[in-house]
């Protein structure tokens, strides 16, 4: 009976502990929810912005000239794969690198902790990634993108749909989509169309990379947040119920020790 | 003087949005200022100083790091990689 009651308390305390964790861990995820959605509805105004602007350009006729309007056949494909920093947040991490084995990609440019670990190269966090980190990458990417190296780029992120819920999804960015309505209304250029979609596409690809890593790191906090706070109730309910083992066993002991003792007495 | 809407916007978020008599920077190819009931346009703005007239007549200095400008029915979109004004007034 001693030693089942001192294993039931060794139990007690690790699982306590544990509890502590969850708790701490889920308030560091909530205190940082709103911090993280407010970058991200930030990033994804601007990105809507300069995504207006160049489906404007890629309705005019000149523009499908464009070497970033060309299709290829998908034979080199580049992945951006966005992760997080951080494990325990619950099927975030797992999500992603499920749909990035589903999809082949010849080159792979991980952003987050958990990627660059993966996939083996110098970490990029995703929560302090910086606009200008994206224009540097944009750039590379249009550069190589324009000489043919890849025939499609896309980012593999995590879409923000809710607290609750967020899905894993893949977005293709190169080559641009052809908008097929022609502007309603003739609007001037300068100096010419290829021109100015040839010096926004940077800034468009840039815009639209910070958008998705803001968004994959809005839904890592919110996954974590989730994931530690059903973790916490486990926890509890598991505690629970040792507790309620523990003080059955402590009672037992206890009565034992008393018929004992009035046995003793009697004899 | 009439009046248009300006929005700058930069990668963390809207830096100005009100309504303004007159913007005007450096263009693709050249300097270029936008008043209201200006035609459709579109052009990239390289790096260098941006004087924004107020509603109220007085004038605003600013610095972009090169971006795109939109136009189009009397409201103007600036979307700039960063953008600073010369100071706090």
């Amino acid at each position: 009976m001693g030693a089942d009651i001192k294993k039931l308390k060794t139990r007690i305390k690790s699982v306590d502990s544990t509890l502590h964790l969850t708790k701490a861990m889920g308030l560091v995820a909530s205190s940082k929810i709103k911090r993280a959605t407010d970058a991200m509805m930030k990033s994804r105004e601007y990105a809507d912005t300069i995504t207006d602007a160049v489906s404007m350009l890629t309705a005019c006729r000149e523009c499908e000239k464009s070497p970033y309007l060309k299709k290829g056949d998908g034979k080199n494909t580049c992945l951006i794969i966005i992760a997080g920093d951080r494990g325990l947040a619950g099927g975030y991490n797992a999500n992603i690198f499920r749909l990035a084995k589903e999809i082949r990609a010849d080159e792979v440019i991980p952003i987050g902790k958990r990627a660059c670990d993966r996939y083996g190269s110098e970490p990029v966090l995703a929560e302090t990634f910086r606009y200008l980190d994206a224009l540097e990458l944009s750039k590379e990417l249009c550069t190589r993108f324009s000489e043919g190296e890849f025939d499609r780029v896309g980012i593999l992120c995590t879409n923000y749909v809710s607290i609750m819920s967020q899905e894993a999804q893949i977005k293709w960015i190169l080559p641009l989509e052809k908008n097929e309505n022609p502007n309603p209304i003739s609007i001037v250029f300068e100096p010419d169309e290829i021109t100015v979609l040839n010096s926004a596409i940077y800034e468009y690809i840039a815009a639209l990379i910070v958008a998705a890593v803001r968004e994959s790191y809005a839904s890592e906090v919110a996954a974590r947040r989730v994931a530690m706070d059903s973790a916490g109730k486990n926890a509890q309910q598991m505690l629970d119920d040792l507790y309620l083992d523990y003080n059955r066993a402590r009672q037992g002991a206890i009565t034992q020790e008393i018929t004992e003792i009035v046995a003793g007495s009697d004899a | 003087m009439n009046k248009f809407t300006l929005t700058i916007s930069s990668p963390d978020g809207i830096i100005y949005q009100d309504e303004v008599q007159g913007i005007s920077l450096r263009g693709a190819e050249g300097d270029l200022a936008v008043l209201s009931g200006h035609v459709p346009f579109i052009t990239s703005i390289k790096p260098g100083e941006c004087k924004v007239i107020m509603a109220d007549d007085s004038e605003k200095i600013a610095y972009v790091d090169g971006g795109l400008l939109t136009v189009s029915n009397d409201t103007v979109n600036l979307l700039a990689g960063s953008f600073e004004w010369k100071d706090n007034k």
